[in-house]
């Protein structure tokens, strides 16, 4: 969507023909199998060669270069998972005018090699928004075989364009060739210190990356590893055009200032925001923002499809239906109307990409916001649960192009404003029945920001079973044998009106299963009571840096009633100390678990804080202490004994 | 598994019933008609499709998105939708309807496209008024009518007109309990059967539930056969013609080069003197060297590939996988038929509905030394002998020849044939549980521990994917010399071995150590809630585990006390922990058994008795006092 932002920059092109580097390049005719370390053999696949060839070609006969790029692999596979994961094959189309030619075949352990039936090719039209697809499953497979592909597609001419290199499974050596010719270009290379060689093929010029021993992205805890990969970007345009990166970036703060800041309010529009606001007394500016929000997120449906009227301002007021970039126009006329300074923000989900500004490739720019710097506060248009705030958790700590008004721009990184945005107050209070035959426990708890976010959500939108899971998580999860004895929430609604409002939930459980017998004593689980926390592993070299899913902080308040005629012994387990020292020496999280006695009452006091969602990847072992700290307070237990 | 049917017909329901609450919409009206002409022995058959739905809230406004889903028996006409807002007394048409096509999971290509839109300016109060036409070009896919869906219906109608001289068959589900309205009416030249029901309400899954055809009311319809000519002309809705028709397909595989299929049969029972021996080298070539890639489209979804085909390719469905038994097998002259299946998520009999919705799968039956073995090569680790643990209980359709077939019932297999047992050593060093455990798999324990370690495992180190799905002592146990040995298909137990260290996990306390010996607290997470729910418990196969657990009383300690014995025993499912001392160790001997595949809603009482008497005998521990 966002491509249409882009206008082509003029082509002025001087044609100098040279020969196509796609033509000569080809697999080994007698393919032998690839000698692999008994590391690699214990891996359920490793590619032996991940090769990418992008390759702008300018003939006399063509305007414009056209665009061919190659892809080569072998794949070495060893198990049934490794089979799985390569023995079928999805060739995207997006963009593709023709393909010159497709081929795959398999060398097994015995040195058999059976080639793909081309005919067994078969074409799948329009998946949902990702276009057409060419699809065929790899022949011959056995286990610790190779599968090579190679294939290359001709494309329409686009001055940008990005490949990921790194992957889920190891690869031996990655190439990236990047074939320019007399045209002006552009690459980067993210997450490698390797560099680009530049190099002459048949006397064009190109530039190759390569690299060797790229591990495979494993998913880690507290990371985005989608994100991380290792990856190339490149820009290529016509000999002599002077393209600053700022040009590129100008270029797009120009397209979507025009579009998006209406000189005009609509009728239509303008009819809607006197509905909003008719009636309303307190109009805060915030409130007003908020009423506009709930509007459109009660009345409009995004969708994703290729008609292209759900950009166009008059159908979508009239339809109430439209893609991500109509409805940005909605939110805009609806302020315009209203007066409200806004900003568009630019950027992307940084689970999926790290937005770049100093590098132009449209393919980052993937998510809209609208930012209200009079209240500094975000706007997601495009999700549903989130109402206006801070900026939605994915977006977090991701780099934005903010366009103003006047069609400046700027960039910054998205920040939450208020850094005690999402917390958690959880007061519980616990007795015992029955001479010890279960534990009573009566909870209060406040949950704000995204974590109250993420609670409207769920009980609006979830099905049954989502509900009912999520009730147990918000009475203590992990209990096998909970009774849920009262519920009751308040706030519930995601049509709030004022900003960070709670949810609230007042709950009362009872568990026989906290409390373990020993003879004539009793064990009490008291450190269960808190959920089941998981514990953060890391047996091999953390690959990723650190990244919450936001900053946030939890404060408990434990009262546990001591029965009368009894005494309790092991409160020593319920005190933990642990903290994690930023570089300024500052504690930026922790976990502080104690306990004191008053009367007949043992009175834990807890809290746990993420101040930031980054954090230090040489001090990981740090954090991982603190998050670890809560699963080394689910082990706490008390020891009631009869007193003598 | 290979499902290669009906995928189309659920898709739409499946897409909505899966994130949305019921109350935020309804249907005001959801009415089928289908019309069946009959033109020179060609049926023309075309469903008109009527409903009008209405937004309770604004919650889900999601349901603005629609999905009609169709594959290559079928074509999607006329459509016209609209959005009428009551208030305004506005009509808002849809003016953009999207063809697509989907990745499936199950199903690698198919062909099956969809078509989506979405109702414009929907809000609360809004109503979505859809009808369209869906033509039939194959008369064995009449389909089904589901009274009640995921979202309540105000008016659910299904009729069907049709042509004096055909024969319509009809078999309804679940509609004992539902005030269901039927009636028959003729003119000159047709019947018209009509079903209708008020006020349904809408369905809700849950977790571990059964398929929800197994609970939804729905009328399944079949043409039996017409007249022409005084001559009756069969089609459907018989068990002969089911087969014939079967046959009729199955005739069309592929039989080029089977000599090369016969080689491979030849090379890999070399040697082997009897039939059993060779079927199961068969079976296993089969499991470990064609990978399960299943195909759909059109009657490639009923023809098998041809045997030689899936041999050159390596990969097949469950068509090709029971196709390339079938050859391998009759050429080393062992018995074998080519076998149609249900899956346990079809509810359905071939006897009360002799139609192509009762089956989903395809198998191989061989008949050895008069043991009739069902072989499901798509399950790469079941050990021969053993059916799929999804086909277990399910009527298997045993073509014998060109005309006879024999309807067998897969047998459930025993508790005895799926067993974990557990050997532990636990010692206590410096207030550290250390845990030396053996563990042996058969059956379909093995099965599943075999698949879930080989496709969920992902990135997760061996020790991180023990600690998450054994969950053995507490979220701090550490693993070490992990072995794994016989991790294949054969009916040798597979062998798990690793050493435990258990940090925080025994109370120590002046001169007592409390233990728990029950680190392994299996089924402690599956009572029922019979607050809320409504659907029957599935269980995917019956099951033993068996543990012995010794644990070294520390030096200069002594059991100062053991808990008692405790059992809760029933038919369907039991267990019993007993201690023994013994000088300086303690034996603990638990074992848990399962024997259903299903806990049904009138016996969740029983089944939570069980849970619970287990849990509170997990919750014993021993106590240790110094001497």
């Amino acid at each position: 969507m966002i491509r249409q932002l882009i206008c082509i920059i003029a082509l002025v092109v001087t044609s100098a023909s040279y020969a196509q580097h796609f033509k000569t390049y080809d697999w080994k005719k007698k393919p032998k199998l690839h000698k692999i370390t008994d590391a690699e053999a214990e891996a359920s696949s490793v590619a032996i060669l991940k090769k990418h060839i992008v390759e702008y070609y300018l003939s006399d006969a063509n305007a414009q270069p056209i665009r061919y790029e190659t892809e080569h692999k072998i794949i070495r596979v060893n198990d049934d998972q490794g089979i799985a994961r390569h023995n079928t094959v999805y060739i995207p189309m997006y963009d593709v005018n023709n393909v010159i030619d497709i081929k795959a075949r398999t060398i097994s352990a015995k040195g058999k090699v059976v080639e793909l039936n081309k005919d067994n090719i078969k074409d799948v039209s329009n998946v949902e928004e990702y276009g057409d697809f060419k699809i065929f499953a790899i022949e011959g497979v056995e286990n610790n075989s190779e599968i090579e592909i190679l294939y290359t597609v001709e494309k329409d001419y686009e001055i940008y364009g990005s490949e990921t290199i790194q992957t889920d499974y190891k690869i031996k050596e990655a190439q990236f060739l990047f074939i320019s010719g007399d045209l002006e270009s552009n690459v980067k290379a993210y997450r490698t210190t390797e560099t680009f060689d530049s190099v002459k093929l048949d006397g064009t010029k190109a530039e190759l990356l390569t690299i060797t021993d790229i591990p495979a992205m494993v998913e880690e805890e507290y990371a985005t590893p989608k994100a991380n990969n290792i990856a190339v970007v490149y820009q290529c345009y016509p000999k002599g055009q002077n393209i600053s990166q700022n040009m590129f970036w100008s270029n797009v703060a120009n397209n979507v200032g025009m579009q998006f800041f209406p000189k005009v309010v609509e009728p239509k529009a303008q009819e809607d925001v006197n509905a909003i606001v008719e009636g309303q007394t307190d109009l805060t500016s915030f409130k007003t923002v908020a009423l506009i929000d709930n509007f459109v997120k009660n009345n409009y449906t995004i969708v994703s499809n290729n008609n292209p009227e759900l950009s166009d301002l008059k159908y979508v007021l009239e339809n109430r239906s439209a893609s991500d970039y109509g409805i940005m126009k909605v939110y805009a006329q609806y302020f315009k109307a209203l007066d409200i300074e806004f900003e568009i923000v630019i950027t992307a989900n940084r689970f999926l990409a790290k937005f770049d500004p100093e590098f132009f490739v449209p393919g980052m720019l993937r998510d809209f916001l609208i930012y209200l710097p009079e209240e500094q506060k975000y706007i997601a248009p495009e999700r549903f649960e989130a109402r206006v705030g801070e900026a939605p958790f994915n977006i977090l700590g991701n780099y934005g192009m903010f366009i103003q008004s006047n069609y400046d721009h700027y960039f910054s990184k998205i920040i939450q404003e208020d850094p005690d945005y999402s917390r958690i107050r959880r007061d519980m209070n616990i007795s015992f029945e029955d001479d010890f035959e279960r534990v009573i426990i009566k909870q209060d708890q406040d949950y704000f920001g995204h974590w109250a976010e993420t609670s409207r959500a769920v009980m609006s939108l979830s099905p049954e079973q989502g509900v009912a899971d999520y009730k147990d998580y918000l009475t203590g999860s992990g209990i096998d044998d909970k009774e849920i004895l009262s519920y009751e929430h308040q706030n519930a609604d995601m049509n709030i009106t004022k900003y960070n409002q709670p949810f609230k939930v007042q709950t009362t459980i009872a568990s026989e299963n906290l409390l373990e017998d020993a003879g004539d004593s009793y064990i009490f689980q008291v450190g269960l009571v808190i959920g089941t926390q998981s514990e953060l592993y890391q047996e091999t070299e953390r690959i990723n840096p650190i990244e919450m899913l936001y900053p946030n902080r939890y404060n408990y308040e434990i009262i546990v009633n001591i029965p009368e005629g009894y005494v309790a012994e092991g409160l020593e387990s319920l005190v933990i100390h642990k903290e994690y020292k930023a570089s300024n020496g500052k504690i930026t999280a922790k976990w502080d678990s104690n306990y004191k006695i008053e009367d007949d009452k043992i009175i834990i006091i807890i809290e746990e804080l993420y101040k930031t969602h980054e954090f230090d990847l040489n001090k990981y072992e740090a954090f991982r202490q603190v998050i670890n700290a809560a699963s080394d307070f689910n082990k706490a237990a008390i020891l009631f004994k009869a007193s003598e | 598994m290979c499902r290669y049917l009906f995928i189309f017909l659920l898709a739409p329901l499946l897409l909505f019933s899966q994130d949305f609450k019921d109350e935020d919409y309804m249907y005001l009206k959801r009415h089928e008609h289908i019309k069946i002409s009959l033109n020179n022995d060609a049926f023309n058959i075309v469903k008109h499709i009527n409903e009008h739905g209405k937004f309770l809230t604004s919650k889900n406004l999601y349901y603005a998105n629609e999905t009609i889903g169709y594959g290559n028996f079928y074509k999607i006409e006329d459509i016209e939708a609209y959005t009428y807002l009551p208030e305004q007394d506005k009509r808002i048409d849809v003016d953009y309807i999207e063809t697509q096509q989907q990745f499936d999971n199950m199903v690698f290509y198919s062909g099956d496209e969809y078509k989506t839109f979405t109702f414009p300016a929907v809000k609360e109060g809004a109503e979505t008024h859809l009808s369209y036409k869906r033509i039939i070009s194959e008369p064995h896919f009449l389909g089904s009518y589901l009274f009640a869906i995921h979202v309540p219906t105000q008016s659910a109608q299904l009729s069907v007109e049709f042509p004096k001289n055909v024969e319509l068959g009809y078999t309804e589900f679940n509609t004992e309990h539902m005030a269901l309205d039927f009636k028959k009416e003729e003119t000159d030249t047709s019947f018209v059967y009509t079903w209708s029901a008020e006020n349904t309400k809408g369905y809700k899954d849950e977790d571990d539930s059964e398929n929800p055809m197994y609970y939804l009311p729905h009328v399944m319809l079949y043409i039996k056969n017409y007249q022409r000519n005084n001559e009756t002309i069969p089609v459907s809705g018989t068990l002969d013609n089911l087969y014939k028709w079967y046959v009729s397909l199955v005739k069309q595989t592929d039989q080029k080069e089977l000599d090369k299929v016969y080689a491979i049969a030849d090379e890999i029972t070399e040697g082997m003197t009897s039939d059993r021996e060779k079927a199961k080298a068969i079976f296993e070539w089969v499991q470990n060297n064609i990978n399960y890639i299943a195909f759909g489209d059109g009657y490639g979804g009923f023809i098998p590939a041809g045997a030689a085909a899936t041999c050159d390719t390596r990969y097949g469905d469950c068509k090709a996988m029971s196709n390339l038994l079938f050859e391998m097998l009759n050429h080393k002259g062992i018995q074998a038929y080519r076998t149609w299946i249900g899956s346990r998520n079809k509810p359905y009999s071939y006897f009360d509905l002799p139609s192509t919705s009762v089956d989903d799968h395809m198998i191989t039956t061989a008949i050895i030394e008069k043991d009739t073995i069902f072989l499901d090569a798509t399950d790469s680790y079941v050990p021969f002998g053993m059916p799929s643990a999804f086909t277990q209980n399910k009527e298997a359709l045993m073509g014998i020849d060109d005309t006879n077939y024999k309807i067998v019932k897969v047998p459930t297999q025993a508790a005895d044939l799926s067993t974990t047992t557990i050997t532990s050593d636990i010692t206590i060093s410096d207030g550290i549980v250390k845990v030396s455990e053996k563990r042996l798999l058969t059956g379909y324990d093995k099965v599943e521990f075999i698949s879930d370690y080989t496709f969920k495992k992902e990135s997760k180190t061996e020790e991180e994917y023990l600690n998450t799905t054994l969950a053995l002592g507490n979220n701090k146990t550490g693993y070490s010399n992990i072995l794994k040995t016989n991790f294949d298909n054969k009916s040798t137990p597979l062998e798990l071995s690793y050493d435990l260290e258990i940090d925080s996990y025994l109370k120590s306390i002046g001169t007592k150590i409390y233990l728990n010996p029950n680190i392994d607290r299996s089924l402690s997470k599956s009572a029922v809630d019979i607050k809320d729910r409504t659907l029957s418990k599935k269980i995917d196969y019956h099951f033993k585990k068996d543990f012995t657990t010794v644990i070294t009383i520390p030096e200069g300690y002594k059991a100062s006390y053991i808990p008692e014995e405790r059992s809760y025993e029933n038919d369907n499912f039991g267990f019993r922990i007993q201690y023994v001392l013994d000088g300086k160790t303690i034996t603990q001997h638990k074992s848990i058994y399962v024997k259903t595949l299903s806990v049904k809603t009138e016996d969740f009482e029983v089944w939570n008795d069980f849970i619970k008497g287990l849990r509170k005998a997990y919750k014993k521990s021993i106590i240790l006092e110094q001497e």
